[in-house]
């Protein structure tokens, strides 16, 4: 579309516009720019006790130079997201958002701003998504994307905790009788361009001849599917679920195949170079992990003032009292403490940020499977909060 | 007695030299500066800013091609370029006839014929090309049958939503023969041409150039076939369970884009024409008329060939136009060079690079274009006798 042709070129010019200031952040390279608050307490002492000596303090936020006070500044965090995948990024047709990677942008805010609602969703393609992030458009990428070696490297992005892990899959009509890849031989099959599933469906049906249609809107590739241009539809099986949850003709006229051909680790992306910033948005995704580890929910956050866990405790930002006086667990992330709090008010932990956009009781109807606490075998694990 | 010369700095070619000299530094100022921010901001987030990814694999298929995933970069932008011709070389003539069609239609003293030509104009060029190109795609090609169970009309196509087959030919033994057979048929046929246009300068005597140089190659064309023992065979698409053998194909996509941007091109073509042929004066008309020759001949030999004079740069334009909206076609996925330089993005490739090369591709095109019209223009220009 000639509009990305004008996109893509903005973004070059942007490129060039960006000054000399914003040049000496991104160059700062392995140092972690949370070095200069000197509030940190000590995350690394050991034992279930507070850090001794200095208590820390309330205010903790002292503004740098880094993303998070560009954001802090503006008053609302620029999350690049999708629009068109039921479940995952979908705008409703009342003008509102909803999703599994919406939830997580809503978490960010809360983390920053104690407001879930201080965000400025950025819809953008497959093919957009990068070059917003590389040119500043964005502040953080959550749009299904999958984490692989060469974007973490080449794209000037750095991924984050995965928040959903995916696999890629292959949705035919019911009525196709199609049953294994090696039925779609001789087929049109559509793929969404500039995506990962492109590369691997081309990987899978190295030795299946097929003719590859590709698309850059999930609308136009639906018109396709339905009209029977291609026999084959794929992308991540949950965003085919999400598709054949509200299929025109109703979820039953579809069927996805049963093999999975790759590995699609889904989360979060930011810009190179700024560590502070990267370290805020995998916390934030922590934070919901562990507060699903711990029970923690939405309804009943506000109920544990009284609770003898000291990791509740720190979680939660309350005081914990020791021998050596009384002190608040501040992280030295940047934010208040006590912040993870606001995130699980304003979204709720892991398990029902899932449950509430793609579980078995949404129209996708996923299971958790690999995406369960890995306590219950699942791959969902976060380092411990302390 | 000479006037004293004026102080350098009041003399003017000093003056227009200096101010040519600091135009041309501070244009060279922004450009480094430019450059050198891009340059330096794509290091400082670790991109690359060599050329290097033409080598690199594309890694994905093409829809109507047989590149395998890992064919090089370079080798699927050539694929684009060459599918964004394929739209062009159909393209532009088709416009062009249909242009010329409706424009002079507009001027018809047919009132249906006028009224019809006025219609098609005003809606087509004040639609959005985009639009009308998700309308032929989703409103038109899409609604064919769909490519599990093609439509096969007389044993002679195989027409699905995904793609058509047309009859078409193969290539046998003596090809190679036949085919220079025919070109050397071709270069008699204009020398023929130009000989009849001779005779008729010089004795009056009707030239009938068309029978006379379609004959010869035909005549040739004919032998050569006989002679050489079936060098080509047609053959018809033929389905086999998904398989279409034989006969020439083309993706729905690309009639999409094609015929909407035909349609949409056409219209400002037509105007073009109209404008040009009520920029013929008056009299030229009247006085065809007083030779007595008939409507006809009086659009084919006098009122057209001045016309289309005139029309020939401003035709340029909507020429470019419509290479450059086959850009276009990415909303529909033919695989021209726009998606495939998208796709490339997509997959990791260094944007700022592929644009530039994007860039380039395009204005090869376009200057290829503006040299082929501006050589007709220039010929155009001095047949004056």
């Amino acid at each position: 579309m000639k509009l990305r042709l004008i996109a893509a070129l903005a973004a070059v010019f942007l490129l060039a516009a960006c000054t000399q200031a914003a040049d000496t952040t991104t160059t700062v390279g392995g140092t972690p720019t949370t070095a200069d608050g000197g509030v940190t307490t000590t995350a690394d002492t050991g034992g279930t006790t507070a850090p001794a000596g200095e208590t820390t303090t309330t205010g903790a936020t002292e503004p740098g130079d880094g993303l998070l006070a560009e954001v802090q500044a503006r008053g609302s965090v620029r999350c690049g997201i999708n629009e068109a995948v039921p479940g995952f990024g979908f705008l409703e047709a009342d003008g509102t958002r909803s999703g599994f990677d919406i939830d997580f942008c809503r978490a960010v805010a809360a983390a920053i701003f104690g407001d879930p609602e201080a965000v400025e969703f950025v819809p953008l393609t497959a093919q957009q998504r990068f070059t917003a992030l590389q040119a500043g458009e964005i502040d953080v990428l959550i749009r299904n994307t999958t984490y692989t070696a060469s974007r973490d490297g080449g794209e000037g992005a750095t991924f984050l905790s995965t928040t959903f892990y995916d696999g890629q899959g292959m949705m035919v009509r019911a009525d196709s009788g199609f049953t294994v890849m090696e039925d779609l031989a001789n087929t049109a099959i559509c793929v969404l361009s500039g995506t990962t599933t492109e590369l691997n469906l081309a990987t899978r049906f190295v030795d299946i001849p097929y003719e590859p249609l590709t698309f850059d809107e999930n609308d136009v590739l639906q018109e396709a599917f339905v009209a029977g241009q291609c026999d084959g539809w794929t992308s991540d099986k949950s965003q085919l679920a999400g598709v054949r949850s509200a299929f025109p003709e109703g979820p039953d006229a579809l069927v996805i195949m049963e093999e999975t051909f790759s590995k699609e680790p889904l989360g979060p992306a930011v810009r190179d170079g700024d560590s502070q910033w990267a370290q805020i948005i995998d916390w934030v995704v922590n934070v919901t992990i562990i507060a699903e580890e711990l029970g923690l929910e939405s309804g009943n956050v506000d109920t544990f003032a009284d609770t003898e866990n000291l990791e509740i405790r720190r979680l939660l930002g309350l005081e914990i009292v020791s021998d050596e006086g009384t002190t608040i667990f501040d992280a030295g992330l940047g934010l208040e403490p006590g912040w993870p709090a606001d995130v699980i008010t304003a979204v709720g932990n892991y398990g029902e940020i899932f449950n509430r956009n793609v579980g078995p009781d949404t129209p996708l109807a996923l299971e958790r499977e690999l995406n369960a606490l890995w306590t219950e075998g699942g791959l969902i694990y976060a380092p411990p909060f302390r | 007695m000479t006037p004293a010369r004026p102080p350098f700095w009041r003399n003017v070619k000093v003056l227009r030299a200096v101010i040519q000299i600091i135009a041309l530094v501070g244009v060279g100022l922004v450009v480094y500066v430019l450059f050198f921010n891009v340059t330096n901001n794509l290091r400082a987030r670790g991109i690359r800013t060599d050329f290097e990814f033409l080598d690199q694999p594309f890694g994905v298929r093409i829809a109507g091609s047989d590149l395998s995933p890992g064919a090089p970069v370079r080798a699927a932008l050539i694929n684009g370029v060459k599918n964004t011709l394929a739209l062009t070389v159909v393209g532009l003539p088709l416009l062009t006839i249909l242009g010329v069609l409706v424009g002079v239609g507009r001027l018809s003293a047919n009132w249906l014929v006028s009224k019809v030509a006025t219609v098609y104009v005003e809606i087509l060029r004040n639609l959005p090309p985009l639009l009308l190109i998700v309308f032929a795609f989703q409103g038109v090609i899409l609604r064919l049958p769909p490519a599990r169970s093609p439509a096969t009309p007389f044993g002679w196509f195989v027409i699905s939503n995904l793609e058509t087959h047309v009859p078409g030919f193969r290539a046998g033994a003596g090809y190679a023969a036949f085919i220079s057979a025919v070109g050397l048929a071709l270069a008699i046929g204009a020398f023929v041409w130009w000989w009849r246009t001779r005779v008729q300068q010089e004795t009056g005597a009707p030239h009938h150039r068309w029978a006379w140089s379609l004959g010869l190659v035909a005549v040739v064309g004919v032998i050569a076939y006989l002679v050489i023992g079936r060098p080509v065979t047609i053959t018809l698409p033929v389905l086999t369970g998904r398989v279409v053998d034989g006969g020439f194909r083309g993706l729905g996509a690309f009639f999409a884009v094609m015929g909407a941007l035909v349609l949409y091109t056409s219209s400002h073509v037509a105007e073009i024409v109209r404008g040009s042929i009520q920029a013929v004066p008056k009299g030229q008309t009247e006085a065809a008329s007083a030779l007595a020759l008939s409507g006809f001949q009086r659009l084919r030999f006098v009122v057209l060939p001045q016309a289309l004079r005139v029309a020939l740069p401003p035709m340029i334009n909507q020429y470019l136009n419509y290479v450059k909206n086959t850009s276009l076609a990415i909303v529909v996925g033919f695989a021209e060079v726009t998606l495939i330089a998208f796709q490339a993005i997509g997959n990791g490739q260094p944007a700022p690079q592929v644009i530039i090369t994007l860039m380039a591709a395009y204005l090869m095109f376009s200057l290829v274009i503006s040299l082929i019209i501006n050589v007709f223009n220039r010929r155009l220009r001095v047949v004056t006798r």
